[in-house]
């Protein structure tokens, strides 16, 4: 699977000439206007750019989490080359007069199609971690919940390993550990005995620091010879097989201790996961509710929801913004242990630019439903090209004594923007052309370009 | 929690001043035959006022009430229906009450809270709208119009349900468990007949049960529908929805889950009062469908001046707001774990 990743080198998100508009009773807001951006598998992207000019939105729509106000007026998102937003598109194209109500009806259909890779192949992190998560139930349901929908084949096979696995078995495993680590040997072994299921178990006991030994040997001895009811049984090894659901609803009784089964062992998981993100006594912080929890835990949480089922791409909306500082730097140092550890591609969205500067590879600024800049992060910080980059840079507040600029006007009332370049009534360098059209993405540099008639030749 | 101490006293207070604007006169009257005179009068008005301390201050007097009302000595009432003591009364006529409002209460939760959901999901869609104007058209009709509309529909020209009462007079004459209108022991007709496994009588007391209830129910909810449908709309934008999609859980899910329990907490403090203020509405529907319950005997209270029946039901009212009120906090630190008390 690592593999296959990266030797891919198509996008993993492609967005071509994205609008996006929001009917509203004061008018159409007109929130994303012709966007073309891409997300290389493996990077991570960071988003920047004022309030209001889109950033949420973009992140938003590539899940596919839109309100139902919201047209998708041309161009299209392609989620490894899958355009799941087509049908809002044709309707828009179609339609006399835009109505919400069609429109949810063919959102719920996307929502239905994008359920399948929402948080298996692509998941989110939302701005605000005290109201993400829902008040009524413990955090531990609320990861399982990703565990129990998607990956039910993981969940039963290491319950029916610790079923399998007998006593002698454990003590193997325990001398194959002693001698050489969690090696090609483990693997074979536990391949042998048909009780793979154990594998990760063994692992997040065995890596844990902060136990003795003797401790994380009694631990894994344990992990054995665990009963489960027959009828029970039969369901979980279908589920283990086909890594799906049954209905349950046809089975009332056997689903619900097969349903009972599953969530106890997500819970497992993630107790199991929560402690390798460093999280203290995860046992019992997966029963607690989240009014329990500070902002800084329930961030985590949250980041570990998203990151459980090692998704290939996770969208990050400002995960750090409602945190205060000190907080801020632990999350950010999380997100970054993380993309050590789990190899997949990041959408990093912020306001603020010393924070993308840490985490990014590369950077795209948005202005007004636009990207006007996209490249390296060397190349933006260093020789930033659009005007509005170059502003941008200016304003960022440092601990040496100099001038904050700000920049002057406002962002363009977006029910009415201008028909040129969106920045040109704030643009000290503005020509007649940038009223007259709005302009397409120059090439300036290696991979670095820009939406700016000052830079036009090289056409992209 | 404690309140509800405070409220009680608050609340007999409010009852023993309704009784002293009534004039100790009134509670003379209720106790004195007017065939009496001279001496043997002012013998028994002396009598009286050391009963009732009358001689003494009005708040020393409201502590000798309240020991009364405590003891179990809520007066006597005087009219048509009944006559004798005030919680004799109670004890029968409350329990059909009760099973009327519980019957509301049950025909409120299940049709309301789906529907709500419903209407907001499928929000401005024809159903939503369809629902919207029907439940307010019920919600601006008045109790007895709904009543009467409804015994002409069904009872007058369907002719499927009963018009009045609580059960078919023929049906109980001669057994064992049932005398002068009253059944034993639980004094509800439909559940004695059940411990009786007399099915027949326990089908047509169903039946009488039906309209009343109904009819109780349709204002009410029309009320509880526009709640669950603002709060589930509400409830729907909030970030914890938007992140349960974002982790690609079914849209039932969510909805039924994510949505309507986090809908349902205000709504269910709504329920509470809303079902204790049936009993308000019991009042007049009782009288359109003379059904003998708490309201019937209030009304008659009412219109035969009858204090110790107006002031007993009173405070039998009053009793049951607070223990809905005790109940719903209860019942809400159970459903939402952020309150402790």
């Amino acid at each position: 699977m690592m593999e296959n990743r990266k030797h891919d080198s198509s996008p993993i998100v492609k967005i071509e000439n994205l609008h996006l508009h929001y009917y509203t009773r004061r008018g159409i807001y007109k929130a994303l206007n012709g966007v073309n951006l891409e997300i290389r598998r493996g990077e991570v992207l960071g988003v920047a750019g004022e309030s209001g000019c889109g950033k949420s939105t973009l992140g938003r729509a590539i899940m596919g989490i839109i309100p139902r106000n919201a047209a998708i007026v041309e161009g299209k998102i392609l989620v490894d080359g899958v355009d799941y937003l087509k049908p809002l598109r044709e309707y828009f194209k179609k339609a006399k007069k835009f109505k919400p109500t069609k429109n949810q009806d063919l959102l719920k259909k996307v929502n239905e199609e994008m359920s399948k890779i929402r948080g298996q192949k692509i998941s989110m992190v939302f701005q605000e971690p005290m109201t993400t998560l829902n008040p009524l139930l413990t955090v531990g349901y609320q990861i399982s919940e990703v565990l129990f929908y998607h990956n039910p084949g993981l969940l039963a096979s290491r319950r029916l390993a610790r079923a399998r696995a007998t006593k002698e078995d454990t003590k193997n495993i325990v001398k194959i550990l002693k001698e050489e680590g969690e090696g090609e040997r483990l693997r074979q072994y536990l391949k042998n005995r048909n009780i793979m299921g154990l594998e990760d178990q063994i692992i997040s006991i065995w890596r844990r620091k902060e136990l003795h030994d003797l401790k994380k040997e009694q631990m894994i001895l344990e992990l054995c010879c665990e009963p489960i009811s027959s009828m029970a049984r039969g369901y979980l090894e279908q589920i283990e097989k086909t890594n799906s659901l049954p209905k349950f609803s046809k089975l009332p009784i056997v689903g619900r201790i097969v349903k009972r089964e599953l969530l106890k062992e997500a819970f497992k998981k993630s107790a199991e996961f929560l402690g390798l993100l460093g999280i203290p006594d995860p046992d019992k912080v997966v029963y607690m509710y989240p009014h329990e929890l500070s902002g800084g835990q329930r961030q985590r949480i949250v980041i570990t929801t998203a990151m459980i089922n090692n998704p290939n791409l996770v969208i990050l909306d400002e995960p750090t913004s409602a945190l205060d500082v000190t907080i801020q730097a632990q999350i950010l140092e999380l997100v970054k242990e993380l993309k050590e550890k789990i190899n997949s591609t990041y959408m990093f969205i912020s306001h603020d630019l010393s924070v993308l500067s840490e985490v990014s590879d590369r950077i795209a600024i948005m202005y007004a439903g636009q990207v006007v800049e996209v490249g390296p992060k060397s190349a933006i910080f260093n020789s930033p090209k659009h005007p509005y980059t170059q502003m941008l840079m200016e304003a960022i507040p440092t601990i040496e004594a100099h001038e904050l600029k700000g920049i002057k006007g406002e962002v363009p009332d977006m029910r009415n923007p201008p028909k040129g370049c969106m920045f040109y009534p704030r643009c000290p360098y503005a020509m007649p052309i940038c009223k007259e059209k709005r302009p397409p993405l120059f090439k300036v540099g290696e991979d670095h370009y820009v939406a700016c008639y000052l830079y036009g030749g090289e056409k992209k | 929690m404690l309140l509800f101490i405070p409220t009680l006293i608050g609340l007999t207070v409010i009852v023993f001043t309704l009784l002293h604007i009534g004039g100790t006169t009134k509670l003379l009257a209720m106790y004195l035959s007017p065939r009496l005179t001279g001496a043997a009068r002012a013998h028994v008005i002396a009598e009286l006022d050391a009963k009732f301390h009358l001689n003494q201050p009005v708040y020393v007097q409201y502590f000798y009430w309240l020991i009364q009302i405590l003891e179990g000595n809520w007066g006597i009432t005087n009219t048509p229906l009944y006559s004798g003591p005030v919680t004799q009364a109670i004890a029968i006529f409350f329990p059909n009450t009760l099973i009327l409002t519980i019957f509301a209460a049950i025909i409120i939760w299940l049709v309301s809270i789906p529907l709500g959901v419903h209407t907001a999901v499928n929000r401005d869609k024809p159903s939503d709208n369809a629902i919207r104007v029907a439940s307010l058209t019920f919600y601006a009709m008045p109790w007895y119009l709904i009543g009467v509309v409804l015994i002409i529909i069904f009872a007058v020209y369907f002719r499927i349900l009963p018009i009045a009462g609580t059960v078919n007079p023929s049906l109980v004459v001669g057994l064992s468990w049932y005398h002068n209108g009253i059944s034993y022991p639980t004094h509800i007709l439909l559940i004695d007949a059940l411990l009786h496994g007399d099915f027949k009588v326990a089908w047509n007391a169903f039946l009488h049960l039906i309209m009343p209830s109904v009819t109780l129910s349709l204002g009410v909810m029309a009320a509880l529908i526009r709640l669950m449908r603002g709060t589930m709309l509400e409830t729907m934008d909030q970030d914890f929805v938007n992140f349960a999609r974002a982790k690609g859980v079914p849209e039932k899910v969510v909805i039924n889950l994510h949505a309507k329990n986090n809908a349902l907490l205000p709504v269910v403090t709504n329920f509470g009062y809303l079902v204790a203020g049936l009993l308000g509405g019991v009042v007049v529907i009782e009288d359109v469908f003379s059904y003998p319950g708490i309201g019937m005997w209030l009304t008659s209270a009412m219109l035969n001046n009858d204090m110790g029946g107006i002031m007993g039901g009173t405070l039998l009212f009053g009793l049951i707001l607070v223990t809905t009120s005790l109940f719903l906090d209860i019942l809400y630190a159970k459903i939402d774990p952020r309150i402790r008390y």
